[in-house]
């Protein structure tokens, strides 16, 4: 099988998140978007005596940090190897269908997209992972808010951004 | 010059492994077992394609349901389990503040990020994992986000996010019955995820790679 199915993947989700929580995995949340400040912080050397948000995330953008770089590796080796998906590649397909062909305009709207993205999660306090599976797994009002939030402005902005029309 | 920019990544790799020794003493799992969670979250987001564009931006124009699907099951089912471990002494609450005005102006930027870019924090580098170059550029952006948020977290978005109005949970708003109301939001949301309707699209990019008894859109 080359796809799980959805139900599959909410399942083991499900396991990895308990596994997370639990103080015989690592007692806290699964979360990542923290890692991106923590990381701007290395990659531009940013003294964290002179940033107090770089002193607060500390300890969990590091966390989140080491999470990523298994993200990359167990992403790298299942498309490899299982989804047989690995390819380069500078714009989806779907892109190609409800947007446009231009290369430059989908590398310009990720670049733009991706920085408000983190300045919205760390705005919002987190992100996917963080807030909508963790925080709504543990029933808190604040991810309820933050879910609701997310999905009408997603669905609004696919409906204006594409042009969702069959062609 | 020549050493200037060998110094410069020595830096860089004393503060990578600064990073493996804050997660070594901070007490939340070993560096393996961190390790091994992220090659877990990699690989589940990876083997169910919930990181691609057609499923991401797909949502967003409501043509493609796999993610909110799997994203409410793993919600209804963690839930539930979840507040008995806590119960138990198994597990620990980590709940985050309800600040409104940052999670309505951050929530807000979010989803239209999330919608252009057929990504999220999560699923983004597993799709860089798999060569999408597009992506990573992205992350680049997404960097620089987090070097702006923190040059000027004190200055202007601190005071943004407003105060927070404390840190609640569902169960909490209806003392006594907290044990109904967790299994009823479990069982809610277990069954919107099952209610959703399935609509998928597929990236044909992906599929001719596949023989015809792999592929999921012939099942």
């Amino acid at each position: 099988m080359s796809r799980l199915p959805w139900w599959v993947g909410g399942i083991l989700m499900s396991g990895l998140l308990i596994l997370t929580f639990s103080i015989f995995g690592a007692d806290r949340p699964l979360g990542a978007s923290t890692y991106v400040p923590y990381f701007a912080g290395l990659v531009f050397d940013l003294d964290p005596a002179k940033y107090k948000y770089l002193q607060d995330i500390k300890n969990p953008g590091s966390w989140e940090g080491v999470l990523l770089l298994g993200a990359l590796f167990g992403g790298f080796i299942t498309s490899m190897f299982i989804t047989k998906s690995f390819r380069f590649s500078l714009i989806p397909s779907g892109w190609k269908k409800y947007k446009n062909n231009s290369i430059l305009s989908r590398l310009l709207w990720s670049f733009v997209a991706g920085f408000f993205m983190i300045i919205g999660a760390r705005l919002a306090g987190g992100c996917t992972s963080g807030h909508f599976m963790s925080g709504m797994s543990q029933m808190a009002i604040s991810s309820m808010i933050f879910g609701t939030v997310v999905m009408i402005s997603l669905v609004v902005t696919g409906k204006l951004f594409y042009n969702t029309e069959e062609k | 010059m020549h050493t200037q920019i060998i110094t410069e990544s020595e830096n860089f790799a004393s503060r990578i492994v600064q990073m493996f020794e804050n997660v070594i003493h901070q007490g939340h799992g070993s560096l393996a077992l961190v390790f091994l969670i992220g090659i877990i979250f990699g690989g589940i987001i990876q083997y169910t394609r919930v990181d691609k564009f057609e499923k991401i931006a797909g949502f967003s124009m409501l043509k493609d349901t796999i993610v909110p699907k799997m994203l409410f099951l793993a919600v209804g089912i963690t839930s539930i389990a979840l507040y008995f471990m806590i119960e138990a002494g198994w597990a620990h609450y980590h709940i985050k503040p309800v600040i409104w005005q940052g999670l309505i102006i951050g929530g807000t930027l979010f989803g239209i990020s999330m919608a252009i870019m057929g990504k999220c924090p999560g699923t983004g580098p597993v799709s860089i994992a798999e060569g999408r170059i597009d992506v990573l550029i992205g992350a680049i952006g997404g960097l620089f986000g987090g070097l702006v948020f923190t040059l000027y977290y004190e200055d202007f978005f601190k005071p943004l996010m407003g105060e927070s109005a404390g840190k609640l949970i569902l169960p909490e708003l209806f003392p006594g019955n907290e044990h109904l109301v967790v299994l009823i939001f479990g069982v809610v949301i277990t069954l919107i995820a099952i209610l959703i309707p399935k609509i998928e699209m597929f990236d044909e990019a992906d599929l001719s790679q596949l023989t015809d008894e792999e592929r999921p859109d012939k099942v």
